[in-house]
């Protein structure tokens, strides 16, 4: 009779396993990471759970200083999600990615560069600091075809061409930002355990000898 | 199966904590000196095996070990499964420091019910351990997935979707732990009756 239960038994298992794999879709994770970087006026994030794997259609909020809701949507199938940002502030995003997952992270006024604002301020008010002389600088420079253009535009091409080159380092600070725990961290941590077996044994060593 | 920061809200984050503080006390209290070395064991796997990842279908799942560590410890499974989270929250940042009680409890106390279901198996035939085990990491995942669900209801609106998804995710790893900690149960049966608990006959 056990052995009819068990096969029984087996046989729902099997259909179990079978089934699941089909519904699965939101795998659980431990860990989940939100990484963001500014590209002209424009945020990109980047999503990610621990183990690589992409997160999703998630929902992604953005939030000023304040708290309010500024910007809404959902990671694409890379787990990216690409905005355009509201201006030039401090921003929070937050990524909801279900099942008691959440990611936060911020970027800071600082990271936009003038282009954000440029639109709003005519040019002749933009802060003119070393640098800006120095591209001016070497404007006047240039054969007469292209001095024309104004500084608002030259600086948007500075600042493009700037994107481009750290483009692979912002690569790679996504990669940290998201990678998993290290050797370190792994081996640190079975050591702290180790060590409370430790204090609890001399505990018990102390108690006996008193 | 850890909840991140910032998502439950106060009163589920303080009676989490609470009943981890509880449990917590029970199990220092009713912790075995002889049986520290074990303990300190069974925490570090349960440290480790977060980070063991297995490929099924389009995604990975890891494994939790909730139900041999409370199989093999009873009420000890709470101190234990504590020390291991704080240290997962510290150095992996998996969970949070905030949300630590309630994601104790939602891995230790599955694993003490299934310590108090199924420890009478431990030394009947090969074949009742075995499925008993096999029950007892299944059914520690599942528990864990249910509170999830419970605690995610206060946040989320409904608990029925909430709980449906969260245990579909995690049906793999309750088969992969039923199965794991039934082989752990037989070979202990056969190398090292001492670990398991309930009366040897």
């Amino acid at each position: 009779m056990f052995a009819t239960i068990a096969y029984k038994l087996s046989r729902v298992v099997l259909l179990a396993l079978l089934l699941s794999l089909g519904v699965l879709q939101e795998a659980e994770a431990h860990r989940v990471t939100v990484f963001a970087w500014v590209e002209g006026d424009m945020v990109h994030t980047q999503s990610k759970f621990s183990g690589g794997r992409k997160a999703q259609n998630a929902p992604i909020q953005v939030y000023d200083q304040q708290g309010n809701l500024q910007i809404e949507g959902k990671t694409d199938d890379q787990g990216q999600f690409t905005f355009k940002a509201p201006g030039k502030m401090d921003l929070k995003i937050v990524l909801i990615a279900g099942a008691g997952h959440r990611a936060e992270w911020s970027v800071s006024a600082d990271e936009f560069g003038d282009t954000v604002t440029a639109k709003s301020v005519p040019a002749n008010e933009l802060p003119t600091s070393e640098v800006d002389q120095t591209t001016v600088a070497t404007a006047q420079a240039l054969p007469q075809t292209s001095t024309n253009l104004s500084r608002a535009e030259l600086q948007q091409i500075v600042e493009a061409t700037i994107d481009k080159k750290l483009q692979p380092v912002i690569q790679m600070l996504t990669e940290a930002q998201t990678a998993g725990p290290t050797f370190q961290d792994i081996i640190g941590g079975i050591g702290y355990i180790f060590g409370l077996v430790g204090v609890a044994m001399y505990f018990r060593c102390r108690n006996k000898s008193a | 199966m850890h909840i991140s920061e910032g998502i439950l809200s106060g009163p589920v984050l303080i009676s989490g904590a609470a009943l981890a503080a509880a449990g917590t006390a029970v199990g220092l209290k009713k912790l075995d000196y002889d049986r520290i070395a074990q303990a300190g064991m069974l925490a570090a796997s349960f440290f480790v095996a977060s980070l063991i990842h297995v490929p099924v279908g389009p995604s990975s799942v890891h494994l939790i070990l909730n139900g041999i560590v409370g199989l093999l410890l009873g009420w000890a499974a709470f101190p234990i499964i504590l020390v291991a989270l704080l240290l997962q929250a510290v150095l992996f940042q998996f969970g949070g420091i905030t949300t630590l009680g309630v994601n104790t409890v939602l891995m230790a106390f599955p694993a003490v019910a299934c310590h108090y279901l199924f420890r009478k198996f431990m030394f009947k035939t090969d074949r009742a351990a075995a499925v008993a085990a096999f029950a007892c990491g299944f059914l520690a995942v599942f528990g864990g997935a249910l509170i999830l669900g419970l605690a995610l209801m206060f946040t989320e609106e409904n608990f029925f979707s909430v709980a449906a998804l969260v245990i579909g995710a995690h049906v793999p790893v309750m088969f992969i732990e039923g199965v794991i900690t039934a082989f752990c149960i037989l070979f202990f049966r056969k190398v090292y009756p001492q670990l398991l608990p309930g009366v040897r006959p």
